[in-house]
């Protein structure tokens, strides 16, 4: 990984290994122009720069980016906010505890989402709080287990050497703790955060009157090509940006995790 | 572990559970909950018994899984072959399409459910073709990481004891590759069932989702209650059933434990053999027949009833238009 970082993103060879994703924009941009079905069911590429352009002048993509992107923050950050220290606490200091209720929570993790959105929206309402519920719901599960996971498998041998240098216990969460369950607890959060986009879009299909999924939705049912086209663009590329960030964020937090031979 | 450890163990991993079933009887029961908003737990269980004695519930179920089924056929015959080709031979074009594969692998498949609805119509088409997009990638990319890490040692002593090309395929590539592939066919079918209760919600007359939607759209809340139990169930047991025969079938395999798998060795491993084999493709073929037999009627009947109420709708009340989706 390091090495690939030294050629620059610019550089011929970089574009000559993207030739085939070059190659499908300009398969897409030419197959609607030799017109035919094709012509009216999709939009070239040029055509959905021209519609997101003007989403953006007239500000109706913002409103519904920033409320889809408000949806995803809010669920993932109440579901982390719960499920962090919960993971802490049955993953390392209520074993027998951990030991009853994780079959329930393994079986409420591999609970279907989509089955439960119409027990929300009955629960909840068809307010923000439905689609908050949902996405909470989808994230707090693989965030938890790789918790729990990441706490179960620090090594004890760290643990007891910080004891008998008698570390107390605030510095031994922080320093020793925390740092070795890091790498298992972020693999929780990227995987949350990549289901929170995916299930938002879904919610925001099903049922909602704003965000992205919905733009969607409304302009495949009023046959807005150019538009359904330019927001299916949209989600994609915000989907793959949290994507990349996610795993710089990853690279600079846990680097000295693959820069140590050993430990 | 010994047995009465082991009954021990098994009685403190499900203690949890019945804690959680009796909480679901008892705290509507003792108003703790508003029963009208939380039925209790045998309110739930009558109501499946009554959709599964009235034969509603059979016949969604039959039309889920066909769609499941029909799907993950077709992405089997696309991406099987396609893997192994980009996987063995043509290794320089899988180098070059990595990209765009990954790219489009990565994109959110609800976003192109509308894309699919516009190409394939509200039919059938559509649902299953979401479905074969979704269980394309996963696939995919597990023949071609299988194929390709083959242990040359094998490829090249059996080169050197003189097998052809086709045999070089079935008696070396294949079964060095199949238990790799299986996974990405579990990961396939998991991601399957749990797109299809979406695509069902936002656009069908018939299925699984489509059952819980409608019940929702009609107040049927203990019915909202026995098809959500009902899918998550079904989804549970699928997810169990084919990690067990992904362990059962490749015993001489060792996975890491993640997360959905519990981990833990089991005492004895059944292994199928060819009754198993059979049994499992009469299932799968019944599935199939009886299913397009099923999913064709419902669809006539739609048609012919189109605008009241359609066929064996009637009695959920007024059917909700398929592809109104937003309130």
């Amino acid at each position: 990984m390091p090495t690939r970082n030294i050629v620059s993103p610019w550089s011929l060879s970089r574009w000559l290994d993207r030739s085939s994703i070059l190659l499908f924009f300009a398969v897409w941009e030419v197959a609607p122009r030799c017109g035919g079905l094709l012509e009216t069911f999709i939009a070239p590429p040029s055509v959905v720069l021209i519609t997101l352009w003007e989403l953006l002048l007239s500000g109706e993509l913002y409103g519904h980016v920033a409320i889809s992107l408000g949806r995803a923050i809010s669920g993932f950050t109440g579901a982390a906010l719960i499920a962090l220290p919960l993971g802490f606490l049955l993953g390392g200091n209520f074993t027998t505890f951990e030991r009853i209720v994780t079959p329930v929570l393994r079986f409420l993790g591999q609970v279907n989402p989509f089955s439960l959105f119409p027990l929300f929206i009955l629960i909840f309402g068809i307010s923000e709080l439905s689609k908050d519920a949902m996405i909470f719901w989808v994230c707090i599960w693989p965030i938890l287990f790789n918790t729990i996971t990441g706490v179960k498998g620090i090594d004890p041998l760290l643990v007891k050497s910080a004891r008998s240098m008698g570390t107390r216990l605030l510095p031994l969460f922080f320093n020793v703790i925390l740092p070795a369950a890091s790498p298992g607890i972020f693999t929780g959060l990227k995987m949350g955060a990549g289901s929170a986009f995916f299930m938002l879009i879904a919610a925001e299909m099903i049922g909602a009157s704003r965000g992205l999924g919905w733009l969607v939705w409304n302009a495949q049912i009023n046959f807005q090509i150019p538009k359904l086209f330019a927001a299916t663009v949209v989600i994609s590329v915000l989907g793959m940006i949290l994507n990349t960030l996610l795993v710089t964020v990853e690279r600079h937090l846990l680097g000295w995790r693959d820069s140590s031979p050993h430990h | 572990m010994s047995q009465a450890g082991y009954m021990n163990n098994y009685l403190l991993r499900s203690s949890g559970v019945l804690l959680f079933l009796t909480l679901w009887e008892t705290a509507p029961r003792l108003a703790w909950l508003d029963p009208y908003f939380v039925p209790p737990l045998s309110v739930v269980v009558a109501e499946i018994g009554l959709l599964l004695g009235t034969g509603d519930l059979p016949i969604h179920l039959l039309v889920s899984s066909w769609r499941g089924v029909t799907g993950l056929f077709l992405a089997l015959l696309i991406a099987l072959p396609l893997g192994v080709i980009l996987g063995r031979w043509l290794t320089g074009l899988a180098d070059a399409l990595d990209p765009l594969l990954r790219v489009l692998s990565q994109v959110n498949p609800f976003a192109l459910l509308p894309l699919f609805l516009l190409f394939f119509g509200i039919g059938e088409t559509a649902k299953v073709a979401v479905v074969t997009w979704v269980t394309l990638w996963p696939i995919l990319f597990y023949t071609i990481t299988a194929t390709r890490t083959v242990d040359p040692l094998q490829i090249k002593s059996a080169a050197a004891l003189g097998v052809t090309r086709s045999q070089m395929l079935c008696k070396v590539i294949l079964p060095a590759a199949v238990p790799t592939i299986f996974i990405g066919i579990r990961i396939g079918a998991s991601l399957t069932f749990f797109i299809l209760i979406a695509a069902e919600m936002l656009g069908a007359g018939s299925g699984l989702g489509w059952l819980v939607h409608n019940s929702a759209m009609n107040y049927l809340i203990p019915r909202i209650y026995a098809g959500a139990t009902f899918i998550i169930l079904l989804g549970f047991l699928l997810n169990r059933f084919l990690l067990y025969l992904e362990k059962s079938l490749f015993a001489w395999q060792e996975y890491p434990a993640s997360w959905t798998t519990a981990g833990e060795i089991r005492p004895y491993v059944w292994r199928p053999g060819k009754g198993a084999a059979i049994a499992g493709a009469a299932t799968l073929s019944v599935i199939l027949i009886l299913g397009a037999c099923e999913v064709r009627k419902l669809n006539q009947e739609a048609m012919a009833g189109a605008g009241g109420s359609s066929g064996h709708a009637k009695h959920f009340g007024t059917p909700v238009e398929s592809g109104s989706g937003g309130f």
